[in-house]
Parts: structure tokens; sequence; C-alpha cells
């Protein structure tokens, strides 16, 4: 088990380092620096030298690379072109906004959509799976802007509910420190539209995904000793084919979460929501490198560090893989 | 202390209801052990099943009845089935141990979970004694309850499962080939850790297999099944020695005999028949060399041949003619070249229906 982890922190650190690397060039080819962007009329080439040199920008390709790397060891993450301040100090908190937007809604989702999937391979062939089938599709097939939308035009405009956008009221200063910020009822009640899109859009993969594993769970010999045995229905499905059809889920999870962190451009957009998405998108249209290298930066950790975990939480759900 | 009567089990398929068990009788006594034989899809398996009401989707116990100890099995409500007979009753062991277990959970914490079910008042370190117990004596090391199935041998995890079926002391254990999937040497020692258990306990079983050999060491009567009837009933003596049935006769030339040196293995030719709306007369017919117009036309009732031992057939009362003529391989190779001889409807492979491919149901139907 030791053997095991220590191995998987291994390939981890190099999967960051391959990471890394191709952001940076990725990057690097990519047209554009911070004088395009502050192009002006009377710019003189003394003047654009200039600011090349202070971004590190007429610096030979290796030296940056190993500057850059040197500075994400030290946890610095550039300086942006656009705010003129540290990336880490802009992203950090649309990071956290976003995480708990994303966190919530994915909680959400895969707790309701795992039982709920693994509920309609229980009832396989009733009028029950059939109905939570279309449901589930219909999840499936709803783009997140549009219910978004719906959300907004029923609980914020006609029924007023909730909030319209934004993660607290306008004009409120931003409480300082993590869990003043955080864990307060403003930013829940904020928190639950946007939430709730997310929830139901991510909702109908672990339905589908649990739905079908578990109808081939159902048909293992096991289960029909679990029958024969005299257990409750309920805790044949929950407790040995549920847990069974959920080894799976635990890479898609990982997978989905990382993806996530960029996908909820959208969900920010409609809910005017200060998170990594919409940032990483003005970023790029603004030729602000260092941020969307920051960004980027981030998304990744997640997706790399979601897969550590999927790969060490798969030991716990599957005694099998335990001495591999 | 169980008694089928008259039971009749159909699935539900496209084609129509697949008689799969029409008519079976059978009495189980404390501490007997019945072998059910037949080919796949003869009906041994959902005889059996039928008595836990482990039945696939498409299947219902369409007539007769079960007693177990004066309760008729067939009208119990789910929650009476599951509370009472299923595992504290009546267990089963799989043929294949291996899947029968949950890969994810331990051996030990499935024998605790099911223990627990049944019995709410024993601890859970009394349970796990138990658990450990049962592994001493089927002579697996006591501390292996807490392996997980995979890192069990094949007749390492077949003992763990019989000391799963054996947690609850049942009556009656059904034992669904539980030594097919195993090398003869861990067969042989298999049966002997399940007989000798079953002493132990006075528990009863029903034996299933297709394997003869394996029926004579194990079993006092022997049941022969063809078609979801059982054609052939004896004491395994009668049955392996003096049968009456052709198919009886068939089967046994089909496995080979150590006390003789050298021995031809014939086979039954054809296929088993076709169960949807079965038609009048005896089924075995269309590949039975000794059928007669009688056989084709009317359905063979049990009749009593000596004590304990019944059979299905119109010819039966020819017995010593049939046993020489079966004994010859022209008798049945006849019948393979004589298209006229087997004027069956076409047959469907009755051995899909029969398995419980799709359990799925069964279980919301628990509710």
């Amino acid at each position: 088990m030791r053997k095991f982890i220590i191995r998987r922190i291994a390939y981890l650190l190099l999967t960051y380092w391959a990471f890394i690397t191709v952001l940076f060039v990725i990057f690097r080819m990519t047209p554009g620096d911070p004088t395009t962007m502050y192009v002006v009329e009377g710019m003189t080439e003394a003047e654009r030298q200039a600011t090349l040199e202070r971004y590190g920008l007429t610096d030979p390709l290796h030296i940056q690379y190993l500057n850059y790397v040197g500075d994400l060891l030290r946890g610095d993450l550039g300086f942006s072109y656009r705010y003129n301040t540290s990336v880490a100090s802009i992203l950090i908190i649309k990071f956290w906004n976003t995480i708990f937007l994303m966190a919530t809604s994915l909680l959400i989702a895969y707790s309701i959509g795992i039982l709920f999937g693994a509920y309609l391979g229980w009832v396989r062939g009733t009028a029950k799976e059939k109905g939570g089938l279309l449901l589930a599709l219909i999840f499936r097939s709803s783009p997140e802007f549009w219910i978004g939308i719906v959300l907004l035009s029923v609980f914020v405009f006609r029924l007023g509910w909730f909030p319209w956008g934004g993660i607290r009221a306008i004009g409120a200063e931003a409480p300082v420190g993590f869990t003043s910020r955080y864990f307060n009822r403003e930013f829940a009640y904020h928190l639950f539209l946007p939430a709730l899109t997310g929830a139901i859009y991510y909702m109908a993969q672990p339905i589908l995904l649990m739905r079908s594993s578990m109808i081939s769970v159902l048909n293992s010999d096991f289960i029909e000793i679990k029958k024969a045995e005299g257990l409750s229905p309920t805790r044949i499905v929950y407790k040995h084919a549920a847990r069974n059809s959920m080894l799976p889920m635990a890479t898609v999870i990982a997978l989905v979460a990382g993806m996530s962190i960029g996908g909820s451009l959208v969900i920010e957009t409609v809910f005017s929501w200060p998170g990594m998405g919409r940032e990483m998108v003005e970023s790029v249209h603004h030729n602000d490198y260092p941020m969307a290298m920051g960004a980027f930066f981030l998304m990744g950790t997640v997706v790399i560090f979601m897969n550590f975990l999927a790969d060490i939480a798969y030991v716990y759900l599957d005694p099998r893989v335990r001495y591999d | 202390m169980l008694s089928i009567e008259n039971l009749n089990v159909y699935y539900e398929t496209e084609e129509g209801d697949v008689h799969a068990v029409d008519g079976v009788n059978l009495e189980l006594e404390r501490n007997e052990t019945i072998g059910l034989v037949g080919e796949s899809g003869c009906g041994k398996t959902t005889t059996a099943k039928s008595i836990i009401r482990l039945l696939a989707t498409n299947g219902r116990i369409a007539d007769g009845t079960i007693e177990f100890e004066g309760t008729d099995i067939t009208e119990l409500s789910d929650r009476q089935l599951r509370k009472q007979i299923r595992w504290n009753e009546v267990s089963m062991i799989p043929q294949n141990a291996m899947n029968g277990f949950d890969p994810v959970y331990t051996v030990g914490e499935q024998i605790v979970e099911v223990i627990r079910a049944h019995e709410s008042k024993t601890s859970k370190n009394e349970a796990w004694e138990r658990a450990r117990d049962l592994f001493d004596r089927l002579g697996i090391e006591s501390d292996r309850v807490t392996d997980y199935p995979h890192q069990f041998s094949g007749g390492m995890a077949q003992r763990a499962m019989v000391a799963l079926a054996l947690a609850l002391s049942p009556s009656i254990v059904l034992a669904d080939e539980p030594t097919t999937a195993l090398d003869v040497v861990i067969q042989d020692r298999i049966l002997r850790v399940i007989k000798d258990l079953q002493d132990e306990l006075n528990s009863s079983m029903i034996l299933i297999t297709h394997d003869m050999s394996v029926v004579s060491e194990t079993c006092d009567d022997i049941a022969v099944m063809y078609g979801g009837r059982i054609v052939e009933y004896a004491d395994a003596e009668t049955v392996i020695k003096e049968p009456r049935h052709p198919y009886t006769l068939g089967l046994r030339n089909s496995f080979p005999d150590i006390t003789q040196d050298s021995q031809e293995l014939i086979s039954i030719p054809g296929v088993p028949p076709d169960l949807v709306d079965p038609d009048e007369g005896c089924k075995f017919a269309p590949r039975c060399p000794f059928a007669e117009d009688q056989c084709w036309e009317e359905t063979p009732q049990p009749e009593e041949y000596g004590e304990n031992h019944i059979v299905e057939c119109h010819r039966a009362d020819e017995v010593e003619h049939l046993q020489e003529e079966a004994k010859k391989r022209e008798t049945w190779m006849a019948m393979k070249d004589d298209p006229n001889a087997a004027p069956t409807k076409d047959v469907k492979d009755v051995k899909d229906v029969n398995q419980p491919a799709d359990t799925l149901q069964e279980g919301s139907h628990d509710d």
C-alpha cells in the first residue's frame, strides 16, 4: 500500500512537470505580449524594449522556462499585465469562488445522481425507470445557460426568492478572511441558484452511468445469493449492488471535477459569478497571458490532484486492486 | 419436512409460456439427500429455486404447493419468505463460489452480515466468532475470514461458500452443481465436507448435478428429470443399477463406469424438448429408441415399481428388455438416422430461458 502511494506520487510529479512544460510552450507560441496590449501610438521602440525587459521577455527561452518553473515552485504565478498586480492575489479569490460553486454543484449532482441511478437500475423495465430515464435525458440535453435562465426567470424575476447574481449583496464589502467570506448566509443565499443549475446539468451523467453499471452488477451471481440470503432489497441495492457499481464513478468524478473548473464559465456568466472560468476567458481576450496561464495552471492542478485522489480511492473502493 | 406437490413453473417468453417445471412431486425428509439429475434445461435448477422462490423475472409458480413443515411457501408474503425461509431454513451453494461472494467485502463480513440479518440478538463479536468457527470446521484457517473472496483459491472459495450456506444451520441446503467448477480431487473433498457437516447439523440437501458419479456417492435418493418432470425416482443404488426409464438408461450410458474395464460411452441423440405449450405424450418419445404409438399420444403417469421406485414410462415393465437393448450403441444410433422417428417441433434453446439472466425485477417485487 505504501509502495503504491509512493509510486503514485512519483507519477503525479512527472505528470505535473509535463503539464507545466506544455503550458509554457503553448503560451510562448501564441502571439502577443504586454506591448501589443498597451500599444500606444507614440510608444517608442526603446519604451517597448523596456516594457519587455520589465516582464523578463527579452531573456532566451530556456532562461524564461527556468524562471517560470522556479517561480511556480515558490508559488509565484507571475504578474498580471492587466491588473498590474500579482496573478496569485487575483486568482486565489476567483479560484475559491469557483471551487465553492462547483463543489456544491457536483456534491449535489453526484450524491443524488448516484442514488437515483442505482434506483433506476434496480427498477429496470418498469414505468418508474422510463420516467427517471426521461428526466435524466432532459437534464443531459438541457444547456447550462438555459437551465440557469429558466431558474432565474422563475425564482428571481417571478418569485423574487433569490438574488439575480453575484456572490454578495451589491455594494457590500467582501468580508476579510476565508471562513467569514464563504461560510455565511449571504454567500449561501447567492450560491443557491448557480449551484442548482450546475447540479441539474451535471446530474445526468452519474444517473445514466450508475444505472447501466447497476444493471450489469445486478446480473452477477452474488446478487442472487444475497437475495437467497433473505437480505432486504434496500440492503442488496445499496450495500452490495450500488457499492460495486460505484467503482467506475471514482474516475468519472475526478475528471468531471477537474473539467468543471473551466466549464463553470457558462454558469458564472449567467449568474455574474466572479469565478475562474470568466477570468480565464477575459484574460485570454486581453492577452493577459500570465493570468491565463495561472488560471490554466490551477485548473490542471485540480485535474491532476483529483485523479490522484481517484486512484487512491480505488484502492479503498475495490479490494482487488490493492496489491497492484 | 419438505413436500412439493404438483409444482408447475412457467417462464413467460415471446413464444409463449415455457413449462420449465411441469408437475413435479418431491418429498424430502430430515437429513436426507436427494440428487436432481438431468440435462441442462430439464428444470432441475428451477425446481430447486422455486423452494425459495428465487425465480427469474419472467418466471412464476403457476400451480402446486411447496410445503415446508406445514407452511406453504408459495403462499408466504415476500417479507415472511425473506425472514423465515430464505437462508434461515433453506440456503444454497452456487456452482461458482468465487462469483457467489460480493467482491468488495471480506468473506467474514458477508457471513456476519447474514447471521446478523436473521438473528438480531447475536452480537457482532459472536457472529465473527461463529464465522471463524465455521471456517475451522471446514478446514480453512480461521484467520482467513478477513480475506477478500479473490484471495481464495477455487476450492477454498467453495468451502467458504459452504460455511456461508451453513451459517444459520438451515434445514435444507440447495446445492446447485457445487463442485462442477472444481478438479476431481477437490470435488471429492468438498462433497465429503458438505456431507459431514450436513450430518452434524441434521440438514437435508437437494443436490443438483448432471454428474452421475457425484450423485451415486452423495445421495440417498435420486430424481431423474426430463422436460420439467421427474421421470424416474428411486434410491441411488436402484437408479444407478436398475433403472427402468429409457432416459435414465441413456444417461447412464453417457458416463464412464469405473467398475468396468473398457466401456464405450454412448450419448443420447437429439436435443431436449421444446417446453413451450407441450403436446400430450411422453416428452422423451422423440429421442427414445423404444417409443411406441402410445408414447406419442398419452403422457405416461407415475407408476410404482417396487418400494420407493417411481417411473413415468409406458414400457417400464419391460425392464429387462430395455436394459439389455439400451446397452447397445446401435439402439441409440438408429434413432439418429431415422428422420421419421423424431417429428420434433422446432427446438428452441430452453436453457436460456431457464437461466436467471434477468433477476432484477424479482428483487423489486420483494418490496
